[in-house]
């Protein structure tokens, strides 16, 4: 069973006219998203690369919502570098339609059966609210795919070793699923098993998070898989995704180095200075297209972050095969309102 | 204290000194007249134009006029005494221009220059430091990068008899933590917002030429500061009876025939800025259309003069606006507002203006490319006064 199963031009026919059909659907039932679409002057799209698209920051500043107050079931929220904080609204169907595609996804490389969990973070996170909403949100979507969950860190955030001899003693001999964000996966789970000689190579690794930290440490993600592969960890997933398509993850293939599109779901690279599509090999915008923003105008949003296309039906699964490269800087006014903060 | 001293003599910037300037002190004129030659030396000035401008406030000529307009006849006007400068960090050549206006008044001035400064600020520092100068300067005239240190600031605080804070609302409000001694002052420098205003039918009556060049001052108006500064304009407003459209298509295309030619740029995250700023406008019903001819310019059109956004939306994004006359604007206009720039009204629509505004909004009414342009009074001040204190005699 797999959502990576669609090549292209069958996922452009398949998505096309359900993306159209949101879009309609948002316009007539969002008025904020109808007068941004109205005052662009859009019509309609004859491909997936000419549907409007949203800057994902709009979702910081704005409340964006396609179902009356009354059907609001849950709120997402991300923190942000700013403080200001994404709002994502879903309905009870959009709420277990999106948790059901990511099971859906995740299987792919888990199976279908619950497996055992370590957690490489702390619980204590899900007590700090202000981190919560980023982190625990992670952390607590992806622990609905694990059984007999254990963190590989204590409550002051320091590895508990014993835990983890502990987990792997009861599960290492068979499949059991590790979850983590990058920077903590590498501080303390790769540095952890090499040190203490942990036999991980039952273990199927997915992770997320930017690579900044890493890259600033000078490991690469090559050197990642590489490094891990050292520990007997050879089954790692990379994922991207963001709260605003939080049913969405892109995944890493099994053969490393580089994001798939699920068959509900497909990126496009965009050229910053003429914002047209940009073909395999040229890095540009990343903007993310899912049909699971049922219940807010978030099906396809034009994100911050650069990435590039490596290539087209010619990977381990068939769609786009591509990278994320890092942010893009935030724009920096050089006005007289630039303030003195930084010397108060 | 940890300080890096960009300009003067190291040491202890608070403590008491002996040397005495007088209001236009034959030392200061000298020293700014000289840093006026090196600063329009033509490899610099092509370099960095907006030095060329600083260079033409600091001549000889432009000096003598701002040190008679502190003179009066019905009082002595001395150094008002010690200034603590805080520019904004980004604007490279702002604080030169207040500063060398106290310096002209005699006073003694420590300036705060941000770890931030740049390009043309460290062209600066470096004509400050070659100029020969007499020690009394060095001595009396100081540029530090200090870091967050409340520290220094409550001591330059308590050191000032007047402190000059730029870079908007929150900076105003930080350093005004820091107590100032019973008799000091603040000049402040809060958030503004700058407007441009366009004549339909003084459009019409104007030349390829002349319209041409209001397109070019109007570009340089907006984009030398990433229409950030806080005289840049950002709404335009398109005033009186005519065709708007028409004038507004044929200003927008000679503005990007000006762009193009000055080679500016914008970069990725700027043109995201402007799509998230115009989207939001779009969202709320402030613009019912938008328009990306360019990554470089933005354009939309704003349902009312009411809904005109006051904060920077990013660098080359003009909302337009239509209003019947310039005094349909006055109700619109707020203390926020600073400069109004201009193109293609009577001296006498302008006055009417004016005087119809009666002092409750906008400080400075210019023509299209002289929004930038400092100038002695700013922002309402009269800056030579706020520089000098008097005594009176009476014999």
């Amino acid at each position: 069973m797999s959502v990576f199963t669609l090549a292209q031009d069958e996922k452009e026919a398949a998505l096309l006219p359900q993306l159209d059909e949101l879009t309609s659907f948002h316009r007539a039932n969002c008025e904020p998203y109808d007068r941004i679409l109205s005052a662009s002057g859009y019509q309609k799209a004859s491909g997936i690369a000419e549907l409007p698209w949203l800057p994902v920051r709009l979702f910081k500043t704005l409340d964006l919502k396609s179902i009356p107050d009354d059907e609001v079931f849950k709120v997402l929220t991300s923190s942000g570098t700013t403080g200001d904080v994404s709002r994502i609204y879903l309905d009870k169907a959009a709420a277990a339609e999106q948790q059901k595609r990511l099971a859906a996804t995740v299987q792919t490389v888990l199976g279908p059966k619950r497996l055992p969990m370590l957690l490489v973070d702390t619980k204590a996170m899900l007590k700090d609210r202000r981190s919560f909403s980023a982190r625990g949100a992670g952390v607590l979507g992806m622990s609905t795919f694990g059984r007999d969950h254990v963190w590989a860190l204590d409550l002051d955030g320091q590895v508990d070793l014993a835990a983890i001899r502990g987990f792997l003693a009861r599960h290492g001999d068979a499949p059991f699923l590790i979850f983590g964000f990058t920077f903590l996966v590498w501080l303390h789970l790769y540095e952890v098993a090499r040190d203490n000689g942990l036999d991980l190579a039952n273990g199927i690794l997915i992770h997320s998070g930017g690579w900044k930290k890493l890259v600033d440490q000078a490991v690469s993600p090559d050197e990642f898989r590489a490094r891990l592969a050292g520990v007997g960890l050879t089954r790692v997933h990379n994922y991207y995704g963001m709260v605003e398509q939080i049913g969405t993850i892109f995944l890493e293939g099994p053969d490393g180095g580089a994001l798939y599109c699920p068959d509900f779901a497909d990126v496009v690279i965009r050229d910053p200075l003429t914002w047209a599509e940009l073909p395999p090999g040229e890095p540009g915008l990343i903007e993310v297209i899912s049909t699971l923003p049922t219940s807010y105008p978030g099906h396809v949003l034009l994100t911050e972050d650069l990435g590039v296309v490596h290539g087209i039906d010619d990977g381990a699964w068939p769609g786009k095969r591509f990278s994320v490269l890092g942010r893009l800087p935030r724009a920096e006014a050089r006005g007289c309102s630039d303030t003195y903060r930084e010397a108060a | 204290m940890s300080m890096r001293f960009r300009f003067g003599a190291e040491g202890d910037v608070t403590a008491p000194s002996d040397d005495r300037l007088a209001v236009g002190d034959p030392r200061v004129v000298d020293f700014l007249a000289k840093l006026a030659r090196k600063l329009l030396a033509p490899a610099l000035a092509r370099r960095h134009p907006e030095l060329g401008s600083l260079g033409y406030f600091l001549r000889p000529a432009e000096l003598k006029r701002a040190v008679d307009r502190m003179r009066r006849d019905d009082a002595l006007v001395f150094p008002r005494g010690n200034v603590f400068h805080i520019p904004p960090a980004n604007v490279d050549t702002i604080f030169v221009y207040s500063w060398a206006l106290a310096a002209l008044a005699g006073n003694h001035n420590v300036v705060r220059i941000s770890s931030r400064s740049a390009g043309a600020a460290e062209a600066i520092f470096q004509a400050l430091n070659e100029v020969d100068a007499d020690p009394v300067i060095a001595r009396t005239q100081r540029m530090v990068t200090y870091g967050r240190d409340d520290a220094v600031t409550g001591a330059l605080s308590r050191w000032a008899d007047l402190r000059v804070i730029w870079g908007g609302d929150a900076a105003v409000e930080a350093i005004r933590r820091h107590p100032l001694r019973p008799s000091g002052r603040d000049l402040t420098f809060p958030d503004r917002t700058s407007w441009a205003v366009l004549s339909i039918p003084g459009w019409r009556a104007a030349d390829p030429a002349a319209r041409k060049a209001a397109a070019l001052g109007f570009a340089n108006d907006a984009y030398w500061f990433d229409q950030a500064a806080c005289s840049s304009p950002r709404t335009v407003f398109l005033v009186g009876a005519g065709d708007a459209e028409a004038v507004r298509a044929e200003f927008l295309e000679l503005l990007l025939e000006v762009v193009d030619q000055r080679g500016w740029t914008v970069d990725a995250a700027m043109a995201v800025e402007k799509r998230v700023n115009a989207y939001g406008l779009a969202a709320t019903g402030a613009a019912t259309s938008m328009e990306f001819p360019d990554n470089r310019i933005t354009s939309l059109t704003l349902t009312g003069s009411d809904q005109v956004p006051r904060r920077w939306i990013g660098a080359g994004a003009f909302p337009f606006a239509r209003a019947g006359s310039l005094v349909d604007l006055v109700p619109v206009m707020t203390r926020q507002d600073q400069t109004v720039s201009h193109f293609g009204f009577t001296p006498a629509e302008l006055r009417e203006f004016a005087t119809a505004l009666g002092g409750r909004g906008v400080d400075r009414i210019v023509p299209f490319g002289s929004a930038l342009t400092f100038g002695a009074m700013w922002d309402g001040y009269d800056l030579p006064a706020e520089f000098t204190r008097l005594t009176t005699l009476q014999t």
